[in-house]
């Protein structure tokens, strides 16, 4: 907590400032016990950037520590176990290898003793191992997840950054595109771009569903530029002469990270729904690759004989969505200092 | 409580000799991050039936906290502790029930900001009912006469038809009023007034002021006064208790307190309070109300006109000059241009102050704004230092802004909350000078040293400092390309006072020092008193008057200018007193005029 | 507000037209019209494409066709029009009468599914707001957010596969054990004990009488029969009546003014003397007939609570009219519940249905058709509420608490009003302002959410009219869809900014 202004202050630039605080207050460590004067002057010079308040609020928000540990897990689980891009992982089968049914195809694993098994999540009724099919649909769906919340972060960003700040016909013409897409329910126009991309692989299939689903965030961020153009520290940009560029990028920008990280985490889990949902109707993810959504839906008949074949996916999607959803509600709170977390 | 527009009134408990309210040793703490804060500590006073008890402190003091503590009216993270007790019973710890029956019926308060204490989806009327409702046996129809009682005894016009209005429908003052109907429903024994009239313009807050005082005469309650202004307390109060963060420093009748302080925060306390018509000697001095008119001494005013017209054609060319400025913002499809300034004319020489007066909505902000640069005028021309900048295009001004510089009202809102204190300062070189890191880290050390900040403070941001070092950073930043004009929109009217007269100084200091012309723009007479050479006062949008200080403060033509002269409380019950007699004066003879 | 509804209406035509030209054009480019006819050969498949080419005018080029759809459309828009079929789909047959088939049991879902989500929403949301941080309020948390991350899809398999079916099993034999009730028992104790709160004594109390009171009833229920043969009966009615009674006064009035407290009564008698005079009325009635009683009683229900109200006639009036309402809904669920031991005999002993809208060929009552109905919705519907239940508890819950930090409050509670006046008058109305914004985005999302709740329960509704118009590259039941789709999205946007206006008196609508 505590930080001495040590003599670095006057020998480097300020524009490396930001990062300079952020450095000097991870490394500082409150050792020796300070003098009277010294603390009184540690006290008035008591610094938090907002980067490490911002922090610091985060890690308090349990749910959204339990979300990171949870996401964490899953990632490795399904990137580490049966590999990707060609680097073999621990796991030894493959999700598209037909072999015979051992018990049924019941899933082998167990929790006390913890063993894996031979099938840990069963096998499906061609006998594939049910385990390495799921982590390549969880990989799949992640991919898919993070590139829509990417794709619909920069469209929405841009969009609403352009609109909100430079108002006019600009702004009429991008908010009537806005409203004209958001009339479209999400799943139907995402269905619609899924018929015409999906069999081309599931990176254009992301791409495009990151492109239709960016009209939540624009919204906000063009909310946000609308209120930030009008503060007082922008006009006192602008009365000194700062070109438009620099104070979308420099002064008002900064200042809407807090929403657009936040909405784009939930597009995210967002994401992960609606890709499993189209990949439901078949729509979406198609052979040879396989997504979460896909594997239930390849298995739908197989509920009532088979019911892991049907809970193993889902309980990953739910991982995931719940995963990311609390980390965006720890984000929301760390970057939203109104709602300090008051106990009674 | 019997007079005769107040129809019905309640049994109350009979007030003896004893106080009204006996508080001892009130403590309020707040839960942050689960530690426990105090807000206030060890408070104590007594209210007398009839009485006007201030109690005064800057921001952080307690002041206000400690009051919402009596009607258990603290946030959900706060505690009190301690004793107050209402002719012998006990609030604090009281039950929840207990308290909702003191509420608004024994102890009303009134707050702040009556735009947002009042529910904006409830009409005034509705809202003034359910008050006297809940304490009465009323029924609707009587509740609602009794309502509309109460608006026309708080002298809202045609009362029967506004009882129907909603919040957003009424003016700022009348909000107020309508806010005192409410706390004077039940006829309380003591009204809690927060901030009445903080948010309120100096006539306005004149007429609620006014209003206070003639509803404690008539209806004999006691009013416990929370404010940060010792104008409003030596107009109103009996009894100050000053605190400062979360104790009282000193408590004394208002008379003995103004006249002999004895505690060394209090003396500094008064000694920051700017005191109206101190560098002139006298506000309104020349101006008389004789057989219920106002005169002036002609000979006077004649010579104050030559000196101004001098003034403005002496040749040199001015720092700053506006003529015949029209701003207009623009009409929205179906609705009409709004007209915010039109044909004002005035002048600053290089080296000079002129303060720009006027209350809000007057279009002060807007001027200062238009000759920055950051809005267009519709018409006249703007030149500083002899360039038109009306018709410049972005490019073309860019040169130009070096010339001229801008102070913000808000320090809060006017640094970027995620660049550093460095950064800020920095940025108008940055854009202008375009100097090397050394030059540039130099640059922004000296200027850190002229506002008399640390030179480490580059590093923090701006919600690490306090508002008046945030002030001390936007002045800095404004001076930082030496600018020959310095616009200073109300630059100290978020500050309490002690850090508004340490910025003052300081703001003076740099002009004498850098000899830059200054457009300063404050409501507050007595601020511009202190710093400007010259006064323009505005009135919705229309100069009404400008020439020197000592010209408007002292003798006035506009009968404008008096009833805003008037109207500024001073720090001095005796005189204030004065003042009130010749306010009431001037606005009967102001009707007549 | 004529004004406002014609510029929006002009505004709202032409983003439709923009989206109509956006979703036609993803539609006709999603594949080949030809793709399911696959490799084989023969005088069938010429056949069948000369007959889809001329169905779908794939002889057209795209643009050309899309005006043709639009001329199409633009037959309906004329009064009077001449052939309004909205096109025609691959096989040549009009669209316009299967949307009419599909879209009444589709829009049925949608609406009750919002309508359910937004009154539970609220409700728990402004519960958890008061109760913020308590235990309550970080179970709802996380049950929105469990709700948030679930596949629609998942769930409705769920409740299809299990609930369901353990359901039907269970009515065929109501019974449980008393072990059973007395866990119900507890398990309500502990609900309404933490929904409750206050301190340890109080949440023990509550714990006590829910538990008792829960086992006593559900015990009460079984013996009876109640779950083979529901409904409330004439002593039943007359207790509800009267319960709804104190409930919208409590709510509403408070029970400080006795005479409200009479009139709201006095409606409950008037309500209850019209149920006893409309049970012949009501045998086989329509919904005509239905709502027609239910205005008469709510009328006289409004006068003679107004007249027995005195001087706080005015308040007690729309009491009154509002339990008279509430009666009104207890009667039609009662008639319901009464048809229910000859649906579950027609159904085969099975009633809770796990695939389509209604029951084919069913002859019946008015009762027994609606009951059908709602039987079938009741899985569809479960899964639909519960994923924007989420989302109305959370933005109620913000919403909620931002307003019981404003100003205004901490006046009414100056006042000294009571706790229920500060939360109902003035906290209530300002809390729903932002939730109006939430409704008409809301309400698109649950019509898209309908499309995948129709898979799962084989529903014939408009949600397989597009997957199967998409699969088919078929633009014409696609663009069917959409038109209803569109403009219900559009005129709940609409109808929330009414209702913004109406809420906020600041906002005028221009």
């Amino acid at each position: 907590m505590t930080r001495n202004d040590s003599p670095r202050d006057d020998s480097r630039a300020s524009v490396e400032l930001s990062e300079m605080t952020l450095q000097s207050q991870d490394t500082d460590i409150a050792t020796a016990t300070p003098t009277r004067e010294q603390t009184d002057r540690i006290r008035t010079t008591e610094a938090k950037s907002q980067g490490r308040l911002i922090r610091e609020r985060f890690f308090r928000h349990k749910g959204a520590l339990a979300g990171i540990a949870l996401l964490a897990l899953i990632f490795l689980l399904a990137f580490t176990s049966i590999g990707f891009a060609g680097i073999p992982g621990w796991w030894n089968k493959d999700y598209d290898v037909l072999a015979d049914r051992f018990n049924e195809g019941r899933p082998t694993l167990t929790l006390w003793p913890f063993s894996l098994g031979e099938h840990p999540f069963g096998q499906d009724v061609l006998g594939r191992d049910y385990f390495a099919l799921t982590m390549r649909g969880t990989q799949t769906s992640l991919i898919i997840a993070f590139i829509v919340g990417l794709v619909a972060m920069v469209i929405g960003t841009t969009v609403g950054a352009i609109a909100g700040y430079f108002r006019g016909w600009t702004e009429a013409f991008l908010m009537r595109i806005t409203d004209v897409v958001i009339t479209i329910p999400t799943v139907v126009i995402a269905a619609a771009v899924a018929g015409i991309v999906a069999k081309h692989g599931i990176i254009p299939f992301a791409l495009f569903l990151g492109a239709v689903t960016w009209t939540g965030l624009a919204r906000l961020v063009r909310g946000e530029f609308l209120s930030l153009r009008e503060k007082e520290f922008v006009e006192s940009a602008k009365s000194v002469g700062a070109s438009s560029a620099r104070i979308i990028f420099r002064h008002i920008l900064p200042n809407t990270v807090g929403v657009i990280i936040v909405s784009t985490t939930l597009a995210i889990s967002s994401a992960i729904l609606l890709e499993t949902a189209l990949s439901y109707l078949g729509l979406g993810v198609t052979a040879p690759d396989t997504s979460l959504g896909k594997a239930i839906n390849d298995n739908r008949s197989a509920l009532t004989v088979r019911p892991w074949l049907f809970l193993w996916p889902g309980a990953f999607i739910i991982g995931i969505a719940l995963a990311v959803n609390f980390i965006g509600d720890g984000l929301r709170d760390a970057f939203d200092p109104k709602q300090t977390r008051v106990k009674q | 409580m019997s007079t005769s527009s107040v129809i019905i009134s309640d049994e109350q408990a009979p007030v003896g000799n004893g106080p009204i309210l006996a508080v001892k040793g009130l403590g309020v703490e707040f839960n942050v991050d689960n530690e426990w804060v105090m807000a206030a500590e060890d408070v104590s006073y007594e209210i007398h039936p009839g009485e006007i008890l201030a109690i005064v402190g800057e921001s952080g003091s307690g002041k206000s906290m400690s009051s919402m503590a009596l009607l258990g009216l603290l946030p959900r993270n706060g505690r009190s502790s301690g004793s107050a007790k209402m002719l012998g019973k006990e609030l604090i710890g009281a039950s929840q029930s207990t308290l909702r029956r003191v509420r608004g019926n024994d102890i009303a308060m009134i707050f702040q900001e009556p735009m947002t204490a009042l529910n904006p989806v409830l009409t005034v009327g509705e809202q003034i009912r359910e008050a006297v409702e809940q304490h009465t046996e009323l029924s609707p129809a009587q509740a609602k006469k009794r309502a509309i009682e109460l608006l026309r005894m708080v002298e809202i016009p045609e009362a029967e038809r506004r009882y129907d209005s909603f919040p957003h429908q009424f003016s700022g003052g009348q909000r107020q009023r309508a806010m005192i109907a409410i706390a004077l429903a039940n006829d309380p024994m003591l009204l809690i007034a927060d901030e009445p009239t903080t948010a309120l313009d100096v006539t306005v807050q004149a007429e609620v002021l006014d209003l206070m005082r003639k509803l404690n005469k008539r209806l004999n309650s006691a009013v416990l006064l929370i404010t940060h202004d010792m104008g409003v307390v030596a107009d109103l109060a009996d009894h100050v208790v000053v605190m400062e963060r979360g104790r009282i420093v000193e408590a004394a009748p208002t008379a003995q307190l103004f006249a002999a302080p004895a505690e060394a925060y209090t003396k500094q306390l008064l000694g920051a309070v700017p005191h109206l018509g101190s560098k002139v000697g006298g506000v309104l001095s020349d101006v008389e109300v004789v057989d219920g008119h106002a005169s002036i001494h002609e000979e006077y005013a004649e010579a104050a006109l030559r000196a101004q017209a001098t003034h403005t054609a002496s040749g040199v060319v001015p720092a700053l000059e506006l003529t015949d400025v029209d701003i207009e913002y623009p009409g929205r499809f179906r609705q009409p241009a709004f007209k915010a300034v039109s044909g004002v004319s005035l002048t600053i020489n290089p080296g000079e102050v002129l303060g720009l007066v006027g209350e809000s909505g007057s279009g002060k902000s807007t001027i200062a704004r238009a000759v920055t640069g950051l809005i267009k005028t519709s018409g006249g021309k703007v030149r500083i230092g002899g360039t038109d900048i009306t018709d410049l295009s972005a490019r073309q001004l860019l040169p130009l802004r070096k010339k001229f510089a801008i102070v913000f009202q808000d320090p809060a809102a006017s640094l970027n909350p995620r660049l550093s204190i460095g950064e800020s300062i920095g940025e108008p070189l940055l854009l202008h000078e375009k100097p090397g890191r050394a030059e540039l880290d130099k640059r922004v050390a000296a200027l850190l040293e002229d506002v008399q900040l640390p030179v480490a403070f580059r590093n923090r941001y701006p919600h690490e400092l306090s508002g008046g070092q945030r002030q001390r950073v936007g002045i800095a930043r404004a001076l930082s390309l030496r600018p020959d004009l310095l616009v200073a929109d109300e630059p100290t009217s978020a500050l309490d006072v002690s850090v508004q007269a340490k910025v003052l100084e300081l703001l003076q200091d740099l002009q004498r020092e850098r000899g830059f012309a200054c457009l300063f723009v404050s409501h507050d007479l007595a601020v511009v008193e202190l710093l400007a050479s010259h006064i323009a006062v505005l009135n919705k949008g229309i100069l009404v008057e400008q020439g020197s200080t000592e010209q408007i403060l002292k003798y006035p033509r506009d009968p404008y200018t008096r009833r805003l002269l008037a109207a500024a409380p001073v720090p001095d019950p005796a005189h204030q007193a004065l003042r009130r007699e010749q306010r009431s004066a001037l606005i009967a003879a102001g009707a007549v005029d | 507000m004529f004004y406002f509804i014609a510029k929006r209406s002009v505004i709202s035509f032409f983003i439709m037209l923009a989206a109509t030209t956006l979703m036609y054009f993803l539609t006709i480019s999603s594949g080949d019209p030809f793709e399911d006819l696959g490799e084989t050969n023969g005088p069938e498949k010429a056949a069948t494409i000369a007959a889809r080419t001329e169905a779908m005018n794939l002889d057209v080029p795209p643009i050309p066709r899309y005006f043709l759809w639009l001329q199409d459309v633009g037959h309906c828009l004329v009064p009077g029009g001449i052939s309004c079929t909205l096109g025609q789909d691959r096989t040549g047959a009009a669209v316009l009468p299967q949307l009419e088939n599909a879209m009444g049991s589709t829009l049925r879902l949608v609406v009750v599914a919002t309508v359910l989500a937004l009154i539970l929403g609220v409700v728990v949301g402004i519960v958890t707001a008061i109760r913020q941080y308590s235990v309550f309020d970080y179970s709802v948390t996380f049950l929105s957010f469990l709700l948030f991350s679930l596949p629609l899809f998942w769930l409705s398999t769920l409740l299809k596969q299990y609930m369901a079916i353990d359901l039907n099993t269970w009515l065929a034999n109501p019974q449980f054990s008393y072990l059973t009730i007395a866990l119900i028992g507890v398990i309500a104790g502990v609900v309404w004990a933490v929904v409750v709160g206050g301190d340890r004594r109080r949440r023990l109390m509550v714990f006590g009488v829910a538990a008792v009171a829960t086992a006593l009833a559900l015990y009460l229920l079984l013996v009876t029969g109640w779950f083979t043969k529901p409904g409330f009966g004439l002593l039943g009615m007359l207790v509800s009546a009267a319960g709804v009674a104190v409930l919208w006064t409590a709510l509403l009035a408070g029970f400080r003014r006795r005479r409200v407290l009479h009139a709201a009564l006095a409606a409950a008698a008037v309500s209850f003397i019209g149920y006893l005079v409309s049970i012949p009325l009501l045998e086989n009635p329509n919904w005509f007939i239905v709502l027609a009683l239910v205005v008469v009683t709510a009328v006289v229900a409004y006068l003679v609570a107004g007249v027995v109200g005195g001087p706080f006639r005015a308040q007690a009036a729309k009491i009154g009219a509002v339990i008279a309402v509430s009666v009104g809904l207890l009667i039609v669920v009662d008639r319901l519940l009464q048809a229910y031991p000859t649906l579950s005999a027609k159904a085969g002993g099975r009633p809770i249905p796990t695939t389509g809208s209604q029951s084919a060929n069913l002859a019946g009552t008015f009762w027994e058709i609606n009951l059908d109905f709602a039987l079938h919705l009741i899985l569809p519907t479960i899964a639909l509420t519960l994923i924007s239940f989420a989302t109305y508890t959370r933005y109620t819950r913000a919403s909620q608490l931002d307003v019981m930090n404003q100003d205004y409050i901490r006046t009414a509670r100056a006042k000294g009003l009571s706790e229920r006046t500060v939360l109902v008058k003035h906290a209530f109305r300002n809390a729903m302002i932002p939730i109006t914004t939430l409704m008409a985005f809301d309400f698109a999302g649950v019509l898209g959410g309908a499309v995948i709740t129709e898979q799962v329960f084989g529903w014939n509704g408009m949600g397989k009219m597009f997957v199967d118009g998409i699969d088919h590259v078929d633009p014409g039941p696609v663009m069917a869809f959409f038109l209803v789709v569109g403009t219900a999205a559009v005129l709940f946007n609409m109808l929330a900014d009414i209702a913004y206006a109406f809420l906020d008196p600041r906002i005028t609508l221009s």
